[in-house]
């Protein structure tokens, strides 16, 4: 795992993730005016989230552009961070999280939940607190986290992925999906073990934040 | 029963103390206090509060600002001051007589104007002012910008550093409260303090910053 914050210049907020063989990058840019005006909420500030997968992050060439699973990881990227940012801070403005993955090897929107979450805190966002995520899933009987792209396709049929997103010092769940099937024991198993999964990324992006901060200098 | 000490780093999130004793920057939950920004605590006998390390400039009233003229109508002037959303100058906040209808006569686009943050609205829009002996609108176009939670670096102790500064460079500096920083004076003076202010942006955690400046005009007069 490795973790990096304050990467991208022009944005207000970057972050880059890295766990296992699967990398994300993410932006963040504002407060600023929304655009388009009619999304604007006059108690509370909105957050778009663009999620893309690089052309050359997978073995066949991912096609560029916003696709419906794109679509569907920034919504579930979005209803994540709306937790986590204290939204009713900022009324009537707009946050943009540009998320792209530069490596995939299965667990994606984990680690763009991650790095997006972070790149949030180093633009200076008041937050509840920090998302880590992590996916969880089974191989033959055992439980394990962070699966590879092999090692979700293990069983052809029934393949069993839960990417999860915790709040880790509130105790609470930001993002819970569920592809394939699990019994309702083993999918307790997975979130408990996702908690710890999570705590440990948790220190990971609390140390990278800081680490910026502490020793800009030397870099 | 306080877990952090004075001018600890923390991070969105983490929990400060738990006498329900928090101030700026940092949130309640069953009277614990916890941390809402990635930024230093300040502790004191009143409690706890975190101030952030980055973000966009949140215009506060009273703020003396340097804003750049992005539009002129025939009332007021749109000013960029970096912050969320551009603010306006009405007519009748400057100080010196004006025809209508021909603003851009005494202000006009792309202008610098040194002017104070007088009304702040909820949506952090705000308003700025020139009334006043102290407001004008600046000659040149030489800006510099810092991220406004590392100006008090900037300034020093009493001014210390901003003092040495002008003193070494024999330039007219003008701080913005928002970040943006107005300097005026000969070209190497100018490229020296230029350099010095990008000096105390990157190392503005270090301490003993002012040696380290004095340092960096040494070597600037050993080249010349």
């Amino acid at each position: 795992m490795e973790a990096e914050t304050g990467i991208i210049e022009n944005a207000n907020g970057s972050a880059r993730f890295k766990i296992g063989k699967t990398e994300a990058i993410a932006a963040v840019y504002g407060p600023s005016e929304v655009k388009p005006k009619h999304l604007e909420k006059v108690d509370r500030g909105i957050i778009l989230c663009k999620y893309d997968m690089m052309p050359f992050s997978v073995p066949d060439r991912a096609k560029p552009g916003i696709d419906r699973r794109d679509m569907e990881i920034g919504e579930v990227i979005t209803n994540a961070l709306n937790r986590a940012v204290l939204l009713e801070e900022m009324p009537r403005s707009m946050i943009a999280v540009n998320v792209y993955v530069s490596q995939a090897d299965a667990g994606t929107r984990c680690a763009s939940l991650t790095a997006a979450s972070m790149a949030c805190a180093d633009a200076g966002l008041p937050m509840r607190d920090l998302v880590a995520s992590v996916a969880g899933g089974k191989i033959g009987d055992s439980i394990c986290l962070d699966l590879t792209k092999e090692e979700e396709d293990f069983h052809e049929a029934a393949a069993t992925d839960v990417p999860m997103g915790f709040l880790p010092s509130k105790n609470e769940i930001v993002l819970l999906q569920l592809d394939g099937k699990v019994t309702r024991e083993d999918l307790r198993k997975i979130i408990e073990i996702g908690k710890m999964g999570a705590a440990r990324i948790y220190e990971l992006e609390k140390k990278a934040l800081k680490r910026r901060f502490l020793n800009e200098s030397k870099t | 029963m306080i877990h952090v000490k004075n001018y600890e780093m923390v991070t969105p999130g983490e929990l400060l103390s738990e006498d329900g004793k928090g101030l700026n920057g940092t949130y309640l939950e069953d009277n614990r206090v916890f941390s809402k920004f990635l930024g230093m605590v300040q502790t004191n006998e009143k409690g706890i509060s975190v101030s952030p390390l980055s973000g966009v400039y949140r215009p506060r009233e009273g703020d003396d600002v340097i804003g750049q003229i992005v539009e002129v109508s025939s009332k007021y002037w749109v000013v960029d001051i970096d912050a969320q959303y551009y603010t306006r100058l009405d007519v009748r906040d400057v100080n010196f007589r004006v025809d209508f209808d021909d603003l851009d006569k005494y202000i006009d686009r792309g202008d610098l104007i040194y002017a104070r943050v007088f009304r702040v609205y909820a949506n952090r829009a705000a308003d700025v002012s020139m009334r006043g002996t102290k407001y004008f609108k600046l000659p040149s176009k030489m800006i510099a910008k810092v991220d406004p939670v590392k100006l008090p670096r900037l300034i020093g102790k009493d001014g210390a550093m901003i003092n040495l500064i002008k003193q070494e460079t024999h330039c007219e500096i003008i701080l913005g409260q928002n970040g943006v920083i107005w300097v005026d004076g000969e070209e190497t003076g100018k490229s020296a303090a230029l350099a010095a202010i990008k000096l105390v942006e990157e190392r503005y955690h270090e301490q003993d910053l002012v040696e380290k400046v004095k340092e960096l005009f040494e070597n600037v007069r050993r080249t010349i």
